[in-house]
């Protein structure tokens, strides 16, 4: 990008008063004073200097993030064509819809710290990245998509909450808006929910059913505690939050929700410890949670094969619009279509 | 709420209730079954964005038809709200045009599909801009607006294809051989319309909105040297006999609700 | 880029825009200034706006968006330009601290603050220096 005020600097690059670390001074100066402004609560854009392992801690975050909303869509698209009103229908065809447009969002924001898209979808694809534990399993029922809607979304809002102030800027600001439309989801999902619940007894069953299925992989999913010192996102502030505090924070506002409908929960030593202020519950089975994200899960290999076969069906789109020109017949006779069917006007640019 | 039904439903002459039914169902089925191939890309679309993009146009298209079943209920003396009349029926019942029960297809297949309809059901509305049953009327004019939108995505995807020599073209150029004996279906001629025409409902018969439709496309056929979707080869059955595709998709558009029939969702 | 005829077609050989970023300004409200709201991957101006309508306006969220190739963006980031070192307070309504001043001159003039106009209130922006 050119600055147009441009001149032949009067003062040296290292008289100016810039952000220290965007100068060129060596690497260990620029890492310190890099490492004092985020620590200090400064922020990063994309096109600021940072030293390999900021950018790669990003990169990893938030590639990982989005490609489980990518992945995320495929439990939940076959129940739109099940939806059994057409208002549920709309309302889950826009969340799905709403978890490719985070997707897009994340994969932006990871493109612009320099790793290709295609080279992200390859990576995924091939099981070099990982996505999120929730989204390795199947789903049975329509039961599954208001626990889904309700309670997997609660807990990525919980996450995602928590990442509204991250020091890599463009994410924090793909947090804000995400958090604002995941919001919609959840109100979804838990209608679904407790439309079921006071439904009849056959909808009851299948209600606690998926529950008692889908509770075990929701406390896998933030992730084993980690020690807060030791945590390298926390660290650059990428994120502020450690598992357990999300977790948690996702007990006390979810449990008793969940309890209100009389639904139960499958772990028996689940309770609020009130002199501790904490949440008790049966350690989750860290070790399913490993054998799924490096997928061993029971949808995973069936649900990458689903993407990697319908990836390469429509590679030729890509080409397509990749090597044609939009306006190629525009110089010649002006469009045959009526200009109010044009999306733009013939020029192409607004007056 | 009922009163206004039954104000509704009395205002529409005997005469005209039946072709009146008839055309609504025949709208409300179009705009919910062409909801479903769109919804097959979901998640899966070539580009994120143009997944996003499909998901739009598949809302619209629910939206239409959710706000017609909505009136369909309201006119008939049955009883049965929207949901009952888009989902509690044999696929026999059904009266989409038959070029929807293709299955969802490639892209060029889609995008096809999609161009044929919207301009088609474009033509359609036309025909009832100044509709005297008023309550059409007035969607018909929402929905004009929304379609808009999808006659401007389904037309510059139609020309990048057709300019791609080589793939992008020779799919493209296949998609419309196969959906071409049913291009024209939407026009499928419709039991009683005389009488829409004649009571002011429905501009012209459908033959004419047909040849309407023929009119705006050709240019840019030309102008693309595509072939001209044909007559469709079996007008009198351009709504029914339904494919296997169509058998299929109820099958599982239904199988949530016939798994407990008295459930509320 | 050459010029072509009516109907002329790209063959496949021909490379042309790659995918690139456009950037998305959106308008929330009739008046409101154009804010920026992220970007979109297109190869030209027409799948750019489409797509920009959909991530950013598909909820019926903005009134109005501008869609701008990324690389026709220029990035004015020197601070020594847009926060340059000497006091500029003169610039600002911060630089006109009157609060003393203003207290001599009414004790002198025997007489005391105005009262608040009618139907203004704090809430409406009126506060009175």
């Amino acid at each position: 990008m050119t600055d147009p005020l441009a001149l032949d600097p009067i003062l040296a690059p290292g008289d100016r008063a810039r952000l220290p670390f965007n100068e060129d001074i060596p690497h260990d100066e620029r890492f310190r004073h890099f490492e004092e402004h985020v620590l200090a609560g400064g922020k990063v854009e994309s096109t600021d200097w940072m030293p390999d392992e900021y950018r790669q801690g990003v990169l990893r975050f938030v590639e990982m993030h989005a490609n489980s909303e990518l992945m995320g869509v495929l439990p939940e698209r076959e129940w739109i064509m099940r939806a059994p009103t057409l208002r549920r229908k709309l309302a889950l065809t826009a969340k799905v819809q709403d978890e490719v447009g985070h997707a897009q969002l994340l994969y932006r924001v990871a493109e612009d710290l320099g790793k290709p898209r295609e080279a992200m979808f390859e990576d995924l694809l091939a099981g070099k990245t990982k996505f999120h534990n929730v989204f390795h399993y199947p789903t049975h029922s329509w039961a599954d998509v208001g626990v889904i809607a309700w309670l997997v979304d609660a807990a990525a809002i919980v996450a995602q909450q928590a990442l509204r102030d991250s020091s890599y800027a463009p994410y924090a600001r793909t947090m804000r808006k995400i958090c604002w439309e995941e919001s919609v989801h959840i109100m979804h999902g838990r209608d679904v929910v407790v439309t079921m619940v006071t439904g009849t007894p056959g909808q009851r069953a299948a209600l606690q059913e998926a529950l008692d299925r889908w509770w075990g992989p929701l406390m896998q999913m933030h992730g084993p505690r980690s020690e807060r010192e030791k945590d390298r996102d926390i660290h650059w502030r990428i994120k502020a939050k450690t598992s357990e505090e999300l977790r948690q924070e996702f007990l006390s506002i979810y449990v008793p929700r969940i309890r209100e409908l009389g639904l139960t929960l499958p772990d028996p030593e689940l309770r609020l410890d009130e002199t501790a202020g904490r949440w008790v519950y049966t350690e989750p089975d860290w070790q399913e949670l490993r054998t799924v994200v490096t997928n061993h899960g029971p949808k995973s290999e069936e649900r990458l094969a689903f993407r990697r076969l319908n990836y390469a069906k429509t590679q030729w789109v890509r080409d397509a619009i990749l090597s044609a020109s939009s306006g190629g017949w525009r110089r010649g006779a002006p469009p045959p279509t009526s200009e109010s069917e044009r999306l733009l006007p013939a020029e192409g640019a607004i007056s | 709420m009922t009163t206004t039904r039954a104000a509704l439903a009395a205002s529409v002459d005997p005469a005209t209730r039946a072709p009146l039914d008839e055309l609504l169902l025949s709208m409300a089925d179009d705009e919910f079954v062409i909801g479903f191939s769109d919804s097959e890309w979901t998640g899966i679309a070539p580009l994120l964005e143009e997944d996003v993009a499909m998901s739009s146009l598949a809302q619209d298209e629910l939206g239409h038809a959710a706000a017609l079943y909505t009136l369909l209920a309201e006119i008939r003396p049955d009883g049965h709200d929207a949901d009952a009349i888009a989902y509690d029926r044999q696929p026999d019942e059904y009266r989409h045009a038959r070029l929807l029960d293709h299955g969802r297809g490639d892209w060029a297949m889609t995008i096809a599909r999609r161009y044929l309809y919207d301009t088609a059901d474009g033509a359609r509305l036309e025909g009832l801009v100044g509709s005297s049953f008023s309550p059409l009327r007035e969607l018909v004019d929402k929905i004009r607006r929304e379609e808009r939108y999808h006659v401007m995505h389904a037309t510059t995807w139609l020309e990048r294809l057709a300019a791609r020599e080589g793939e992008p073209r020779e799919r493209l150029l296949a998609a419309l051989e196969e959906l071409a004996p049913d291009a024209a279906t939407v026009f499928a001629p419709l039991a009683g319309e005389e009488r829409l025409v004649e009571s002011g409902v429905l501009s012209e018969p459908m033959a004419l909105l047909e040849a309407r439709w023929r009119a705006t496309i050709t240019p840019l056929f030309v102008h693309l040297g595509l072939p001209m979707p044909p007559a469709a080869a079996h007008p009198d059955r351009g709504r029914t006999d339904h494919r296997e595709p169509f058998r299929w998709l109820w099958n599982e558009f239904t199988s949530v609700r016939r798994s407990d029939p008295v459930a509320t969702w | 880029m050459t010029d072509q005829q009516p109907g002329d077609r790209a063959s496949a050989s021909e490379s042309g825009p790659p995918l690139e970023p456009w950037e998305v300004f959106r308008q929330e409200k009739e008046g409101d200034a154009m804010r920026h709201g992220g970007s979109v991957m297109a190869p030209d101006a027409v799948l750019a706006v489409h797509y920009a309508r959909e991530m950013y306006g598909r909820r019926q969220e903005s009134v109005r968006l501008w869609v701008v190739r990324r690389a026709d963006v220029h990035d004015l980031s020197d601070q020594d330009l847009l926060q340059p070192p000497l006091d500029r307070s003169f610039k600002k309504p911060g630089g006109y601290v009157m609060r003393d001043k203003l207290a001599a001159a009414r004790e002198q003039s025997g007489q005391s603050k105005p009262k608040a106009r009618a139907g203004r209130s704090k809430a409406a922006g009126g506060t009175d220096r």
